[in-house]
C-alpha cells in the first residue's frame, strides 16, 4: 500500500517536469503513430507486387497469350512504396527530435530543481545523509533516468503502435491466422514476467557480490602499506579471490537466465511462423489467400517480434530508472527549512552575542547541550576548547542557525536570532573552517566569494591582510591561478590563508574560526597566526582553538565538556581555579614548562 | 583486443560451444525463409498439400534446433565472459600485491580500484555482446552471401551496393558523434563537480549566503551539458530511421531487378521472397555488428588501462642474500650518505643523509611539510629504495634482506591509520598472526586501547567495519599502535602517530611505551616540538638535508631552523625557560 503511494508520487513528480513540454511530447507521439502506420502499410503494399509477379509468372509458365510482367503496375506500386518509406523515415526523424527536446528539457529542469532544493534543505539533512549517497542521487540517478527515458520512451511507444498496427493488418488479411499470431503476446508477457522475476533476484545477488568485491578491493588497496609491512599479501589474495568467485558465479547466473529471454521468445515466434506458413500455404492453394498476403503476414510477424524482444530487454533499464527516479523524488519531497521571522532586524549587528540557557539535541529525544549560558561583548575573542565531541562545533552550528536551539535562546544585540531571516543573520558572519572549502575556479573568484561587488583593489587588499598576497603573486598565473579539484597546486595552509582573505573581504562583525589541528607547514603557521590576528581585530570572534597562543590571548575561554561549559573565564582566572583547564593545560604543555 | 583474446582463449571448449550455438542461430534465421520459399515455389505452385505439411515439420525441427543453439550460445557466452572477468581480476589483484609504493603512487589507488572493478566489468559486458551478436554477423554474412549467390547472382548486386553505403554512413556518423560525445563527457564532469562542491561546502555556502550564486553556477553548467546531450541524441536518432530507409530501398531494388528476372524466366517468386528475407537478416546482423563495434572504443580504453597495470613491473624486488651480521653492528640502524628521488623523477627529495640509531635510543625527525621526513622513514622497510647510498640494519643493507624478514623487524605506525574489516583481535593479530589473547591484552593496555575495547559490547571480538568507520580517529590510532606493539619489533617507527590523541592519553601512552621500547630503536617523525623534547637525538630536516642534529636544548642554541620552528609553536615564556 505504502509502496504504491510512493510510486504514484514518483510518477506525478516526474510528470510535473514534463508538463511544460507536453506539446512537443504529444507531437512526438502522434508522429510515432504515423510512422508506425506507414511501416505497417508497407508489407501489404509490397505483397501486391509479389501477388502480381506470382500471377504473371504463372501466366508465363502456362503460356497464356499476351502474358508478361505488368511493369507499369509494379512501378506504380514501387512509387507508392517509395512514398511510404520516405514518409516513415521523415516521421521517425522528427519524432526523435521532438522527444529529445522534450526529455532533455525536462531533465534540465529536473537538475536545476534539485540544485535549488539542495540550497533550501536544512543543514541537518546533509549531516544525516551520507555525502556519497546524496551525490550519487544528484549525479548518477539523474543520469540513469535521463538515459533510460531517452532510450526507452520512444522505443516503447513505437513498439506499442507497431504491434497494434501489425495486428490490425493481420486481422484484415486473415482472422484465424491473426488469432494464432496473437498467442505471441500473452506468451511473451508470461514468459518475460517469469524470467524477470527469476533474474531480479539473481541480479540483486550479483549486485551484492559486486558490492562486496568493491569493498574488498577498496580496503586492500587503501591498506596496501599495512599489507606489505605486515606481509599479508597471500591472505589478501585469498580473500580477494573468494569475493571474485562469488561475483563470477552470481554474474553468470544472472546473465544466463536473463539472456534466455530472447531465445525463448524467438522460439515462440518460429513456431508461430511455422504454423502460419503451413496454414497460409494451404489457404493459398485453396485460393482463400494470395501469395503476396502470405509473405506480408510473415513480415508482420517479424515486425512484431523485433519490438517485442526489444521491450522485454528494456525491463532492466526501466526497473533501474524507476529506482533512480524514486531516489531523486525523495530529495525533492524533503521538507524545506522553516523561516518564521518577526519584524526585528539584524542588518548591521554590533556583535554582542549571548547564549541564554540554551539546550539542544541533534535528535529531540537526546538533549546534548544543556543549559548553556555565556555573554560576549562586541569585539571580544572567545576561545572554545575541549575534547572532540564536547560540543564545540555545535556552538557554531547554533550561532549560524545551521540548527535551531531546542530550548533557551541565542541572541545577537539582544535580538533572538530565530526572529530574523537566516540570510540577514548570516550577513553578519564570516567563517574560516579547518576543512578549507574552495571551488574549482580562480583564486580571484574564490576570494571574491566573500563579497559579490568587490573591486580588484579590495580583493588584493584582503589578500594582503590575510598574508597571502605575496604567495599568490609567486604563482605563474597570479590571481587568475585555478584551484584544481584536489587543490594540489596550493598547499593546505595556503588554502586556509585564501579562505581567510575571503572572510576579510566579507567584512563581518562576527567571525568564526576553526583552527587547524595539525600538520601544516611550520613556517606557514606563523603567517597563519598573524593573518588570524589581523582578521580578528575589531570583530567578535569565536575560535575553536588548538594553539596555546590563541587561547591565552582570548578574552573569554569556554572549556566544553560533554555538552556543558565546564569552566569559563580568562587564562589566568582559569589557571587559578585549578580545574579541568588547569589539568588540560598542564598535560598539554607540561614538557614545555619543565 | 589482444588482452581479451588471450583470456577468451582460456575457454576453448566453451568457445566451440559458442560457435556451435551461433551456427544454430544462423540456421533458423536463414533456414526459415528458405523453407518458406520452397513452400511457395514447390507447394503452392504445385498445389501439393502433403509437401507443405512436410515442410511445416521441417520448420518445427529447425525451430527446435535453432533454439537449442541459441540457448547453448547464451550459456557459453555468459560463462566465457564471466570467466574472463574473473581471471582478469585475479591477475590484476595478484599483480597489485607485488607492487611497491612507487607503483601505487603512479596509478593512484582510486584508479586501481576502478581498473579492478569497473574496467573489468566493461570488458565482461563487451565480450558477452561480441560473443552473442557480433560474431554472428560474419557467419550470417558468409552464409547468406553464398545463399544469395546460389539463388541469383544479379540480385546479390543489390545487396552488394547497399552494404558499402551502410558502412560509409556508420563511419561518418561515428566521426560526428565522437567530438560531441567527448564534449558532453567534459560538461558532465563539470556538472558533477559543481554538485560535489555544493555538498562539501554546504556550511560555507550558507554562511556566505551564496545559495543563489550556486544555483546560477549550476544552471550554467547544466545548460552546457544539456545542449551537447541534445545534439548527441539527435544525431544518434538519425541512424535507426536511416538504416531502415536504406533497407527498404534495397527491397525495392530487389523487386525491380527480380521483376525483370522473373519476366525472363530465370527466377521464381518464392526465391525472390526468400532473397528478401536473407537480405533483411544480413543487413540486420550487419547493423548489430556495427553497433557492437561502436562500443569497442570504450572497451578498448578499459582494456588498455588493464593491460597497463598488468604489464607494470614492480620496482622493488625480493633479492635476499645470505649474510652474517658483522660483529658489533647488532641493533644498529644506519643511514649512510642516503639520497633519494622518487622513481622517474630527477628532483632529490633527500640529499646525503647520514645518521645512526642504536638499540634503546629514540631519534626524532622534525621539519616543515615537504622536507622529506616521511620519505626518509619509508626507506627502512623498503617501501621505496634509496637512489644513492645505503640504509642498513644490523650492519646489513636492507636490500639484502628477505622482504618479509626485514619488515617483520619493524613496527611502523603510519600517519593515517588503516584498519581492516574483521574483529578488533583480527586487526591486532595483523602484527603477529599467532598472538595469544594475553599478548593482545598486554599490547592494548600499552597502547591505551584496552579501556575502550572493553567498553565495546563484544570487546576484542567487536567488528571493525570497513575503513574503521565505527571508531574515532584517536581509537584507530591507538589500535594501530597496539597492532605494532603486538609484533614486538626491533624498530618502532612513529610517523606523526599521536596527532589524534588527547593530551592525557598521549602522555599515558608514551609512559607505557617506554617499557616495551627500551630494547628497540625508536624513530619518531613529528610536527610539533612539544612532542619530541625528550628524544635522545633530534634530526632537523630542511629541503631534504639534515641541518641540525642534537638534543632539544642544543638545537635551540645552534640550529636556526629549529629555533624558527620553536618560535612559531611555543610562547615566549616557554622558549625562555628552555634557553635559560
Amino acid at each position: 500500500m505504502d509502496q504504491i503511494k510512493t510510486k504514484k508520487h514518483v510518477f506525478s513528480c516526474l510528470f510535473s517536469f514534463f508538463k511544460p513540454y507536453l506539446p512537443p511530447l504529444i507531437a512526438g507521439f502522434i508522429l510515432i503513430l504515423l510512422s508506425a502506420g506507414f511501416a505497417a502499410a508497407a508489407p501489404v503494399t509490397e505483397g501486391l507486387i509479389t501477388t502480381q509477379l506470382t500471377s504473371d509468372a504463372m501466366d508465363l509458365m502456362s503460356g497464356t497469350p499476351g502474358a508478361g510482367i505488368h511493369f507499369e503496375y509494379i512501378f506504380s506500386v514501387v512509387f507508392v512504396l517509395v512514398g511510404l518509406y520516405l514518409a516513415n523515415a521523415a516521421c521517425s526523424y522528427i519524432y526523435n527530435f521532438c522527444l529529445t527536446n522534450a526529455i532533455q528539457n525536462a531533465m534540465f529542469d529536473l537538475r536545476d530543481a534539485i540544485e535549488k532544493k539542495l540550497q533550501k534543505l536544512p543543514v541537518s539533512y546533509f549531516d544525516k545523509h551520507a555525502y556519497g549517497d546524496i551525490l550519487s542521487r544528484i549525479t548518477n540517478d539523474v543520469d540513469t533516468l535521463s538515459n533510460a527515458l531517452q532510450q526507452s520512451l520512444p522505443q516503447i511507444i513505437n513498439a506499442i503502435f507497431v504491434i497494434v498496427f501489425a495486428f490490425i493488418m493481420m486481422f484484415t488479411i486473415n482472422v484465424w491466422m491473426a488469432l494464432i499470431a496473437l498467442v505471441l503476446i500473452p506468451g511473451t508477457v508470461l514468459l518475460s514476467r517469469f524470467i524477470i522475476r527469476k533474474s531480479q533476484r539473481l541480479f540483486q545477488a550479483q549486485q551484492d557480490a559486486l558490492g562486496n568485491l568493491n569493498g574488498t578491493v577498496q580496503e586492500k588497496y587503501t591498506g596496501f602499506s599495512e599489507i606489505k609491512l605486515y606481509g599479508k599479501q597471500k591472505e589478501a589474495i585469498e580473500e580477494f579471490q573468494a569475493a571474485n568467485r562469488q561475483v563470477c558465479q552470481h554474474g553468470f547466473k544472472a546473465q544466463f537466465i536473463s539472456g534466455l529471454m530472447s531465445p525463448l521468445i524467438a522460439f515462440m515466434t518460429y513456431l508461430i511462423i511455422g504454423s502460419i506458413a503451413v496454414l497460409g500455404a494451404v489457404n493459398a492453394i485453396n485460393g482463400v489467400m494470395t501469395v503476396g498476403n502470405l509473405q506480408a503476414f510473415i513480415r508482420y510477424i517479424w515486425q512484431i517480434f523485433q519490438p517485442l524482444s526489444q521491450v522485454t530487454q528494456l525491463s532492466a533499464t526501466i526497473q533501474s530508472s524507476v529506482a533512480a527516479a524514486t531516489r531523486v523524488a525523495q530529495i525533492l519531497y524533503e521538507e524545506d527549512m522553516q523561516e518564521q521571522h518577526t519584524s526585528e532586524s539584524l542588518a548591521n549587528a554590533k556583535g554582542n552575542v549571548s547564549f541564554e540557557q540554551v539546550s539542544f539535541g541533534y535528535s529531540p529525544d537526546k538533549i546534548f547541550i544543556h543549559d548553556l549560558t555565556f555573554r560576549v561583548k562586541s569585539g571580544q575573542t572567545v576561545a572554545i576548547v575541549g575534547p572532540t565531541g564536547a560540543g564545540k562545533t555545535t556552538i557554531i552550528n547554533l550561532l549560524l542557525r545551521f540548527y535551531d536551539v531546542t530550548g533557551g535562546a541565542v541572541k545577537i544585540d539582544d535580538v533572538d536570532i530565530r526572529h530574523v531571516p537566516r540570510s540577514e543573520l548570516r550577513s553578519n558572519f564570516g567563517m574560516v573552517l579547518q576543512d578549507t572549502w574552495l571551488f574549482h575556479g580562480s583564486i580571484y573568484d574564490n576570494i571574491k566569494y566573500g563579497k559579490d561587488d568587490a573591486t580588484e583593489q579590495e580583493i588584493i587588499e584582503a589578500a594582503k591582510i590575510a598574508n597571502v598576497h605575496d604567495f599568490i603573486l609567486s604563482l605563474p598565473d597570479g590571481y587568475q591561478t585555478f584551484i584544481n579539484e584536489e587543490g594540489t597546486n596550493v598547499s593546505q595552509g595556503e588554502k586556509q590563508l585564501i579562505t581567510i582573505a575571503r572572510a576579510v573581504l566579507a567584512d563581518p562583525s562576527i567571525l568564526i574560526l576553526d583552527e587547524a589541528t595539525s600538520s601544516i607547514d611550520t613556517r606557514l603557521e606563523k603567517k597563519l597566526q598573524n593573518a588570524m590576528q589581523n582578521v580578528m581585530e575589531g570583530r567578535t570572534s569565536f575560535v575553536i582553538a588548538h594553539r596555546l597562543s590563541t587561547i591565552r590571548n582570548a578574552d573569554l575561554i569556554l572549556v566544553m565538556k560533554d555538552g556543558r561549559i565546564a569552566e569559563q573565564g580568562t587564562h589566568e582566572e582559569l589557571l587559578r581555579q585549578k580545574g579541568i583547564y588547569e589539568t588540560l593545560y598542564n598535560s598539554q604543555f607540561a614538557e614545555e614548562m619543565d | 583486443m589482444k588482452l581479451m583474446f588471450r583470456y577468451i582463449m582460456k575457454n576453448k571448449l566453451l568457445m566451440v560451444f559458442n560457435i556451435i550455438g551461433l551456427f544454430g542461430f544462423a540456421l533458423v534465421e536463414l533456414g526459415i525463409p528458405t523453407v518458406v520459399s520452397s513452400m511457395i515455389d514447390d507447394g503452392i505452385a504445385k498445389q501439393d498439400i502433403a509437401y507443405i505439411l512436410w515442410m511445416g515439420l521441417v520448420l518445427l525441427g529447425l525451430a527446435l534446433l535453432g533454439s537449442a543453439g541459441t540457448i547453448l550460445l547464451c550459456y557459453a557466452s555468459a560463462k566465457i565472459s564471466t570467466n574472463v572477468a574473473r581471471d582478469i581480476r585475479d591477475d590484476i589483484f595478484s599483480k597489485s600485491q607485488t607492487f611497491s609504493h612507487a607503483e601505487y603512487d603512479k596509478f593512484g589507488i582510486s584508479s586501481m580500484i576502478i581498473r579492478t572493478t569497473n574496467d573489468v566489468f566493461q570488458l565482461q559486458q563487451f565480450i558477452n555482446l561480441v560473443l552473442r551478436t557480433a560474431l554472428l554477423s560474419p557467419l550470417m554474412i558468409i552464409t547468406s552471401i553464398s545463399m544469395t549467390l546460389y539463388t541469383s547472382t544479379s540480385l546479390s548486386a543489390v545487396v552488394g551496393i547497399a552494404i558499402p553505403i551502410m558502412l560509409v554512413a556508420i563511419v561518418i556518423m561515428a566521426a560526428f558523434v565522437k567530438p560531441i560525445s567527448e564534449r558532453q563527457q567534459k560538461y558532465l564532469d563539470r556538472l558533477n563537480q559543481v554538485s560535489r562542491e555544493n555538498l562539501t561546502g554546504v556550511r560555507v555556502i550558507r554562511a556566505f549566503r551564496k545559495e543563489a550564486y550556486e544555483v546560477e553556477r549550476f544552471h550554467a553548467s547544466n545548460k552546457d551539458f544539456t545542449k551537447e546531450t541534445k545534439k548527441i541524441f539527435k544525431l544518434m536518432s538519425l541512424s535507426q530511421p536511416s538504416f531502415v530507409l536504406l533497407l527498404n530501398l534495397a527491397v525495392l531494388g530487389v523487386f525491380i531487378v527480380s521483376s525483370h528476372l522473373i519476366g525472363a524466366g530465370s527466377l521464381e517468386v518464392g526465391q525472390m521472397v526468400a532473397f528478401m528475407d536473407y537480405q533483411f537478416h544480413t543487413m540486420f546482423s550487419f547493423m548489430l555488428f556495427a553497433l557492437v563495434f561502436s562500443l569497442y572504443p570504450r572497451a578498448r580504453v578499459s582494456a588498455g588501462r588493464i593491460t597497463e597495470l598488468l604489464k607494470e613491473e614492480p620496482s622493488i624486488h625480493n633479492e635476499a642474500v645470505d649474510m652474517q651480521i658483522p660483529a658489533g653492528k647488532e641493533g644498529t640502524l644506519e643511514f649512510d650518505h642516503v639520497s633519494f628521488a622518487y622513481p622517474h623523477t630527477d628532483k632529490l627529495i633527500l640529499h646525503d643523509i647520514s645518521f645512526t640509531a642504536k638499540r634503546g635510543e629514540t631519534v626524532a625527525i622534525i621539519g616543515s611539510t615537504g622536507c622529506g621526513k616521511s620519505t626518509l622513514i619509508q626507506l627502512i622497510p623498503r617501501l621505496y629504495d634509496v637512489t644513492r647510498g645505503s640504509v642498513s640494519l644490523d650492519g646489513i643493507d636492507v636490500r639484502h634482506y628477505d622482504l618479509d624478514t626485514l619488515r617483520n623487524k619493524i613496527g611502523y605506525i603510519p600517519q593515517k591509520t588503516i584498519l581492516f574489516s574483521g574483529t578488533i583481535a583480527d586487526n591486532m593479530r595483523f602484527g603477529k598472526h599467532d598472538a595469544s589473547h594475553e599478548e593482545l591484552e598486554q599490547a592494548a593496555k600499552i597502547a591505551q586501547a584496552y579501556d575502550f575495547i572493553m567498553d565495546k559490547p563484544d570487546q576484542f571480538e567487536e567488528m571493525v567495519y570497513e575503513g574503521g568507520v565505527n571508531m574515532s580517529g584517536g581509537q584507530k590510532q591507538r589500535m594501530s599502535i597496539a597492532r605494532a606493539v603486538v609484533r614486538q619489533p626491533e624498530i618502532y617507527i612513529f610517523d606523526d602517530s599521536f596527532s589524534a590523541l588527547d593530551f592525557k592519553t598521549d602522555a599515558a601512552l608514551r609512559a607505557r611505551l617506554k617499557e616495551v621500547t627500551a630494547n628497540s630503536i625508536v624513530l619518531i617523525v613529528a610536527q610539533r616540538i612539544s612532542s619530541i623534547t625528550e628524544a635522545d637525538r633530534i634530526l632537523v630536516l630542511d629541503g631534504g638535508e639534515i641541518v641540525g642534529c642534537g638534543s632539544h636544548k642544543e638545537l635551540l642554541k645552534n640550529c636556526p631552523v629549529y629555533l624558527e620552528i620553536a618560535e612559531s609553536q611555543l610562547t615566549k615564556e616557554e622558549l625562555e625557560k628552555w634557553t635559560r
